[in-house]
């Protein structure tokens, strides 16, 4: 063919695709979930705004008046406090108590498994070994033992529920670690003279983020729902500060004549566990990260 | 097989020694000096003195450890403060109990998650594939003690079953037993259902992708027959979500037993918390993990037993 031909063969061919930019699907189930938990976060925030009582101070003679009341639309508990109340204000103390342990819990489950994926063959079976003790207690009676020990009270509770959280955590951590350490980036980084520290955190944490972000947005969920079941047994947070484990516990006893009175902070349980779940589930899907789900 | 159940066996040592550490350690945790609890606040420094060399609490701690393991080895698990009796019957007596429970609720988990779960891996997008993904998530993230309240609501409403307690006063026997059993057990197999379920649906769906179903579907083999065959790539995840929802109900039927009044570990427990019984709550704990860290040898054994892949 002729430069010419050729020329004008290259200038009538279609124009090449743009390079694909994968287009952020993000999903209804991770939408939903972070309306879900980006209401109760803004309803924790705003709850001196929002509550239309006080959380604390009952009025006797409006005790025990049905959801649905003129006045007190979620109904009012055994010492006459407003339940729309103090389920608004209960929204700080589950989302802290959610938080907070999961937050402490990864910052040490992850430098745990971190340190246990890099290190030797005896160093990790060690340290592994030692987290193997933790994970063979039931979670639960775990945390109870813990919370029984240590007393009733927030911090307390965020305490037990965070050191029952570390080695979930730190396996999940440590399979991922060792799943990213025989990549060629690595090697790359090593021969380029990086020390093991700086391959640690510019090479390996950002590969494991995703799945360790995913694992402990579900694992949220997992501790609000905990929190909530140690404050129903008497050992988080302790009354008049309302809080919604606590308030089933006391509406428990009323579960003859006012039913629906108890539903109301298990309903508010249920909906934080659901959001916090959605969004975990619905980041898993974006990110395609691998399944840490079964682990605890 | 024997060999290496064996084997796992004694690698399993270390961890119940680790255990009854952690254990111990935890009850040591407690502030306050529990002599002058006993002897209260009136008690003199000289009898408190004799309380204290007598209990072997002025021994140093691994010393104390030492002497608490070797007591409770020979099952003498202290007394329990509130109740005057022997720590050991009575833990043992409640988990026994528990176990009645457990087993039936993972039951009817396993048997829901699995039907459920191969529904959702069957005809994922279909109306009855997304209920059933819905369904599961809501199961997951319910609380036990909420599935408990509903169901002892739906007792006192209709009062079809009994709302609490192991037998009916008076009675005994099997079939009063399963009469009360039957709330607790659905309340306490909820969760672990959706567990089972989801798993389920994922390794199912996995297998059902693999080659060698494409190979069975194109030489003719339909329906239920490829389910056979897939089935036994999913035993494995199987063992193990079943392993780690006993994990699960262990703890997890706590709540259960506290709300219907089954006479279990987990009510023995929770009265004792309330009660500052640290013995029992200690010897629950113990008592516990131990037969986890049993449940997950067993586990790892049938495992490695019918997959030759994990055989280390």
């Amino acid at each position: 063919m002729s430069a010419d031909t050729v020329t004008r063969t290259i200038a009538a061919a279609p124009a090449a695709p743009r390079a694909a930019r994968p287009r952020m699907r993000w999903g209804s189930e991770t939408i939903a979930g972070a309306i879900i938990v980006g209401g109760l976060i803004a309803v924790a925030l705003l709850a001196p705004v929002l509550a239309p009582a006080s959380p604390t101070a009952g009025d006797i003679g409006r005790r025990l008046f049905d959801v649905g009341t003129n006045g007190n639309i979620l109904g009012t508990d055994g010492q006459g406090r407003d339940i729309l109340t103090r389920l608004i204000w209960g929204a700080r103390p589950a989302l802290i108590g959610g938080i907070t342990p999961v937050l402490i819990a990864g910052v040490i489950g992850t430098a745990l498994g971190m340190i246990a994926g890099l290190a030797p063959r005896i160093g990790r079976s060690a340290i592994m070994r030692t987290l193997d003790v933790l994970y063979a207690f039931p979670a639960i009676l775990l945390a109870v033992a813990i919370g029984a020990a240590l007393g009733p009270g927030v911090v307390n509770s965020i305490v037990s529920l965070a050191v029952v959280l570390i080695a979930p955590i730190a396996r999940v951590a440590e399979a991922e670690v060792l799943r990213v350490r025989s990549a060629d980036f690595i090697d790359v980084a090593r021969a380029s003279g990086a020390s093991r520290a700086l391959i640690a955190i510019r090479q390996v944490l950002p590969n494991i983020a995703p799945t360790l972000i995913v694992y402990g947005t579900s694992l949220i969920g997992l501790a609000i729902v905990y929190s909530a079941g140690l404050s129903f047994l008497g050992l988080g947070v302790t009354p008049p500060e309302p809080d919604w484990g606590q308030m089933l516990n006391d509406l428990r006893q009323f579960i003859y004549d006012r039913p629906l009175l108890s539903l109301v902070p298990a309903a508010a349980i249920l909906l934080a566990s659901i959001g916090f779940n959605l969004l975990g589930d619905g980041l898993k899907r974006r990110l395609e990260v691998r399944d840490g789900e079964a682990l605890l | 097989m024997l060999v290496s159940t064996l084997k796992r066996l004694a690698q399993s040592v270390p961890i119940m020694i680790g255990v009854a550490i952690v254990v111990f350690v935890t009850m040591k945790l407690i502030p306050g000096d529990p002599v002058a609890a006993l002897l209260g606040p009136n008690s003199t420094p000289a009898s408190r003195h004799a309380l204290t060399e007598r209990l072997g609490l002025d021994q140093p701690l691994p010393v104390q450890f030492g002497s608490w393991a070797i007591s409770a080895l020979h099952g003498d698990l202290g007394t329990s403060i509130s109740l005057q009796r022997a720590v050991g019957p009575l833990v043992v007596g409640a988990f026994l109990n528990t176990l009645i429970l457990l087993v039936a609720a993972l039951l009817i988990a396993l048997v829901g998650g699995i039907v459920l779960g191969t529904l959702s891996a069957l005809r994922p997008s279909s109306v009855l594939g997304r209920f059933v993904r819905g369904f599961t998530l809501f199961t997951i993230s319910i609380p036990q003690y909420t599935v408990a309240l509903l169901l002892l609501l739906f007792a006192v409403e209709t009062g079809l079953l009994p709302t609490g307690g192991m037998v009916t006063t008076g009675q005994s026997g099997p079939g009063t037993v399963l009469v009360h059993l039957v709330l607790p057990a659905i309340a306490a197999s909820i969760t672990p259902m959706g567990g089972i379920a989801r798993l389920f649906s994922t390794a199912l769906s996995d297998v059902l992708h693999q080659d060698f179903i494409t190979s069975y579907r194109a030489r003719g083999l339909a329906g239920a027959a490829v389910l056979r065959h897939a089935v036994h790539g999913t035993i494995p995840a199987l063992l193990n979500i079943t392993g780690l929802q006993v994990s699960y109900l262990l703890g997890g039927t706590l709540f259960i037993e506290v709300i219907f009044a089954w006479p279990g570990l987990g009510q023995l427990v929770f009265q004792a918390v309330s009660s500052r019984d640290y013995p029992v709550v200690q010897a629950g704990v113990l008592l516990s993990a131990l037969v986890l860290v049993l449940v997950n040898v067993v586990v790892d054994s049938v495992h490695a037993a019918i997959d030759p892949r994990v055989r280390a």
